[in-house]
């Protein structure tokens, strides 16, 4: 069954109704739908706009990163880096500001840039070197965060001017400045994925990375911009997580790929590659973020709420998997 | 599964890699990871000759130890093509049944091995799910992660164990010297490695892992052979679990941090390739005692705590080149 | 082979400039304050007495917040947030045990203890805008990260929220009281003068501190080494290595310092509770307490048996369930309007009257140092 759906072309990528509620954004509507209702009923403080505001406000890192990695996950990679990129170019910042004397602003550029440089370096080795993702990615993951450590002595860098907190602390046109960073780089990155010959072009190197040669798609180029791509994103999520929490230390987003990739793959894009979508992956990162504020809201503490969420991961596939089974080969 | 294969048959056109040469290959690949191990050794010993005791060599070897075991399942795990990133939470949930029969005053033989069943039936129960109501291994342990880690902490409330009595602790005994769990890893690396080897199940592991769509044609349950690996698996992590809960005097009851990247890291660095179909469970042992080589070693070097793991990231990554540079070299000597 | 050469000789040229780095000792910038020597104690103790009189005349004055128009709950029953920096460990199991005596003591507060499984300020973050959006009484916190923290807990003050730090501190702006276990330098010199007893004053010492990012054990390593300049400047720092919050890793740390330094190395300080049993574990494996102990901060349930077997002989921490205890009662009086800015002293229960110090602090008093003497006396 699932060779079927691998091998389905990525001409057909336009959602008919029925592919909607089969699919697994229509099994995540479905327990989104469930889920705010009956967490509004058991918590009057849930449903408003003021809380839910603020959620997105938490959820936007974490959105950032899940982005580039749905394009990494279509492809049929990984990036485990990201959390140490993350920690590193924001410990850049603190860096360079404090330590070395630079601007502000050129230190958030450079920051930035830092986390992009990363992400290049990780895919020069992914493409040329044919090092499969997952291990260059696992080794980088200790080595960003080590350089995290090294360059700032693990010490924080803190007492920024106030200008720099509107990016992570302050609205702006009455909602979370950031949010705006989340909403359009995911129009952006939504449009590429499901309308330009790039997000095709990613389609195809999932489910068949040599037929993807032999069509004449620029594989090592699409991998090198992805790749980079994700290391700019850890950086800008980077920036905002230091305008959130007004500090820079060498050990923030520890074990944040891992948050990022549930996000993804509750999403339903298919960790094999081929398979995936931008809303999608938005859905799952609403649905685990709402999840677990509705239930903090309600009383249940967080080990309950973790175990919750692992539960809803799985499920939600199975769920997904029996309905495939079940009416798509009709 | 079968896009397992898919993502495989792309590697193996591009790199020319395949199965006939894998008995090939296997040798070179331990080989490097031993001349890894013996030149760094060599290095920090020409620097700070303490290194060299015995003891010290003991203490690295014994740390290694239940990496080690819990990277001959987890090798065994990745060769099918699949992964296990919740043996950190396993293990420290295994570790927390063990503490509380021992403390609770059940027989030692229970408390040492009902860890062992637990992980079994953990495992098994991820394998089912892959290998019959088939979602992908990452989906499975991510999600039993959470529940693991957050299931602990709502069954214990944090509380840690201790007043074990003296006979629980396995790991801390030491025949004729030698720390238990040394003999627990070398035991089970060969009996792993012999059964990979020679039993038909253990082969068609790589076959498995390799093309799932040849090996059911020639026979081989695809689903069987899953789950066998994933109780296989279970009962080694189990084992890793007791190593790990009988070596101190006090059981914590959080999960120990970043210990499922370490186990994968080890079995990843051993030269199991992470598309499957490749690797061998003496190079997931000889990873774990790599890393924990350059651990050691670092210390001994004087470098600055604040770089260690910028250090610790710098050599693995060199360990993988290497290995992937070879690998390259010999498909290429083998094309022609 | 050739390539594998020009590999290592790589690895080893990579190695180099690092390992020439001077090991690292973990401190922080802040300015240390050494507590006098313990042959000065006498002498000093009139001077010093005389300068805490000084001090008290012209205490520092109030720098905490305040919370924006808190709702009237004087006399009435509170619900209280405990967030410790993580759960799961035994320190803060105490903690949380603390507090719920005082509040069943006191029968009109409310527990609710809920933290990360990790130590983690993101995930702290989080818990504290979900608990001020479902409409919490009082947040007690320990923070993972002091400014971090920080900007939420603003938050929750001008939500209306009161807000209490107890074990790690936020911005003092950040919250309105913060109750302070026992002073850095208090501790360092509690520590230090432990080790000196064990082992001497000509003798070679290493730190097994957590986290290298961690802010108290930064905090008391930096007062640790000025205390040490200041009365035992023969006590050699060999070096300061990170454990995280890991047993596993205290105890191989520990077991290489050994092996690195052998017979020279006399002493370990284990900075965490965590580390603590981790470190002394090592020792007592290996067998060479009669040449290295260790002197920690940590729990006295989990170091009983290595203060018995001398490998851990002094143990050094305040009571966490007394500290515990104390937030509960000083929450209460915050809440009733008992306390208030400008106050140099709290009732607080069974542990009497605690002194207001640094501005919104309260003190718990001095830490108690654990030996084989009196470990027996405590349960926790």
């Amino acid at each position: 069954m699932s060779t079927r759906e691998a091998q389905r072309e990525p001409s057909e990528w336009s959602l008919t109704l029925r592919e909607f509620f089969l699919g697994q954004e229509g099994v995540l509507v479905v327990f989104l739908v469930i889920a705010v209702v009956v967490l509004a009923f058991t918590s009057q403080n849930f449903l408003t706009s003021k809380n839910l505001l603020n959620q997105a406000r938490l959820m936007t890192e974490v959105g950032l990163l899940a982005l580039p990695m749905t394009y990494i996950i279509i492809t049929g990679g990984i990036d485990l880096s990201v959390g140490s990129i993350f920690g590193f170019s924001a410990v850049m910042l603190g860096w360079l500001w404090q330590e070395q004397g630079f601007p502000l602003e050129v230190a958030i550029v450079a920051s930035i840039v830092i986390g992009t440089l990363a992400g290049l370096f990780n895919a020069l080795f992914i493409v040329y070197v044919r090092v499969p993702p997952i291990i260059m990615t696992l080794a980088t993951l200790a080595l960003y965060r080590g350089l995290a450590y090294g360059v700032s002595q693990a010490r924080s860098a803190r007492g920024y001017p106030e200008w720099f907190f509107r990016f992570g602390q302050e609205d702006t046109f009455g909602i979370p400045t950031q949010i705006w960073f989340f909403i359009v780089a995911s129009i952006i990155t939504w449009i590429v994925l499901a309308r330009t010959p790039f997000g095709r072009g990613l389609y195809a190197i999932g489910n068949n990375v040599t037929g993807a040669r032999f069509s004449g798609i620029p594989v090592d180029r699409y991998l090198l911009v992805i790749y980079t791509f994700s290391g700019f994103m850890a950086g800008l999520a980077g920036f905002l997580f230091t305008s959130r929490v007004s500090t820079t230390r060498a050990d923030s987003g520890t074990g944040m790929e891992l948050d990022v990739i549930a996000a993804v793959v509750l999403g339903g894009t298919s960790i094999m590659g081929g398979r995936g979508t931008i809303p999608g992956t938005i859905l799952g990162l609403v649905l685990i973020q709402l999840l677990k504020n509705g239930l903090s809201l309600s009383g249940v503490k967080g080990d309950a709420t973790i175990v919750v969420i692992g539960s809803v991961l799985i499920l939600s596939i199975l769920i997904n998997n029996f309905l495939q089974r079940r009416f798509a080969q009709a | 599964m079968a896009a397992t294969s898919k993502a495989y048959k792309s590697q193996t056109v591009e790199s020319g890699f395949s199965l006939r040469s894998l008995t090939h290959l296997l040798g070179s690949q331990e080989f490097i990871l031993l001349m890894s191990i013996l030149a760094l050794s060599l290095v920090v010993y020409s620097d700070n000759p303490r290194f060299g005791t015995e003891r010290n060599l003991l203490n690295i070897l014994s740390n290694a130890s239940y990496i080690a075991v819990g990277a001959i399942g987890m090798s065994m795990v990745i060769i099918t093509g699949n992964i296990d990133v919740s043996v950190g939470s396993l293990i420290g949930v295994l570790a927390t049944i063990a503490g509380q029969l021992a403390v609770h005053d059940y027989p030692i033989w229970m408390a040492w091995t009902a860890p062992i069943l637990a992980a079994m039936v953990v495992e098994g129960f991820i394998g089912f799910l892959v290998a019959y109501l088939r979602i992908p291994a990452i989906v499975v342990t991510l999600g039993m992660m959470s529940i693991l880690k957050g299931g602990l902490i709502l069954a214990t409330g944090g509380a840690w164990i201790y007043d074990i009595p003296q006979e629980f602790f396995l790991a801390q005994r030491q025949p004729y010297g030698i720390p238990m769990p040394i003999y627990f890893m070398v035991t089970l690396v060969i009996l792993a490695a012999l059964w990979m080897h020679y039993s038909p199940t253990g082969r068609a592991i790589y076959a498995v892992g390799g093309n799932a769509e040849a090996a059911r044609l020639s026979g081989i349950s695809e689903k069987r052979t899953l789950m066998t690996v994933f109780i296989l698996h279970g009962f080694m992590i189990g084992v890793a679990g007791l190593l790990f809960a009988t070596q101190f005097t006090t059981i914590q009851s959080t999960v120990p941090p970043g210990l499922e990247l370490m186990i994968i890291t080890a079995a990843v660095v051993g030269g199991v390739s992470i598309l499957g179909g490749s690797g061998t469970v003496i190079g997931a042992m000889l990873g774990a005692i790599l890393i924990r080589v350059i651990q050691s070693g670092m210390i001994f070097l004087n470098v600055s705590a604040y770089w260690l793991q910028a250090v610790q990231g710098i050599l693995i990554l060199l360990t993988v080149l290497a290995d992937i540079l070879r690998r390259r070299r010999q498909a290429a000597s083998i094309g022609k | 082979m050739k390539k594998l050469l020009v590999s290592l000789i790589l690895l080893a040229m990579l190695v180099a400039p690092l390992a020439a780095v001077l090991p690292a000792k973990a401190q922080d910038d802040l300015p240390t304050n050494p507590l006098a020597c313990p042959w000065e104690e006498e002498e000093a103790a009139e001077a010093e007495e005389g300068e805490e009189a000084e001090a008290t005349e012209e205490p520092m004055e109030y720098n905490g917040g305040q919370p924006v128009n808190p709702p009237d709950l004087k006399g009435k029953p509170i619900r209280v947030l405990d967030l410790p920096k993580l759960i799961g460990i035994a320190y803060f199991a105490a903690t949380t045990k603390g507090l719920n005596e005082a509040a069943e003591e006191l029968g009109n507060v409310t527990i609710i203890t809920d933290a990360p499984t990790e130590a983690n300020v993101d995930d702290q973050i989080t818990f504290i805008e979900n608990y001020v959006t479902q409409g919490i009484d009082v947040i007690a916190f320990a923070s993972n990260d002091p400014v971090a923290i920080s900007p939420a807990l603003r938050r929750a003050l001008q939500a209306g929220v009161h807000v209490i730090g107890f074990d790690a501190d936020s911005e003092p702006d950040a919250r309105e009281w913060f109750v302070n276990q026992a002073t850095f330098n208090g501790m360092a010199k509690a520590l230090i003068d432990s080790m000196v007893e064990e082992v001497g004053e000509d003798a070679n010492v290493a730190i097994v501190t957590s986290s290298l990012t961690a802010p108290n054990q930064n905090r008391w390593i930096s007062e640790m080494l000025a205390y040490a300049e200041k009365c035992y400047p023969n006590l050699n720092f060999l070096e300061t290595v990170p454990s995280e919050e890991d047993q596993q890793l205290a105890f191989q740390r520990a077991q290489e310092l050994v092996n690195k330094y052998g017979e020279e190395l006399d002493g370990i300080f284990a900075m965490s509770s965590v580390a603590g049993p981790g470190v002394a574990d090592a020792l007592t494996q290996m067998g060479v307490c009669d040449q290295t102990i260790s002197v920690g901060i940590s729990t006295p349930n989990q170091m009983r048996p290595f203060i018995k077997n001398g490998c851990a002989p002094k143990v050094v921490l305040w009571n966490p369930i007394d500290l515990g205890y104390a937030t509960t009662y000083v929450i209460r009086a915050v809440v009733d309007g008992e306390l208030v800015p400008g106050d140099t002293e709290v009732e607080a229960g069974r542990l009497g009257t605690l002194p207001v110090i640094n501005g919104s602090e309260i003190l718990l008093g001095p830490p108690t140092v654990f030996t084989v003497d009196n470990i027996d006396d405590f349960d926790f």
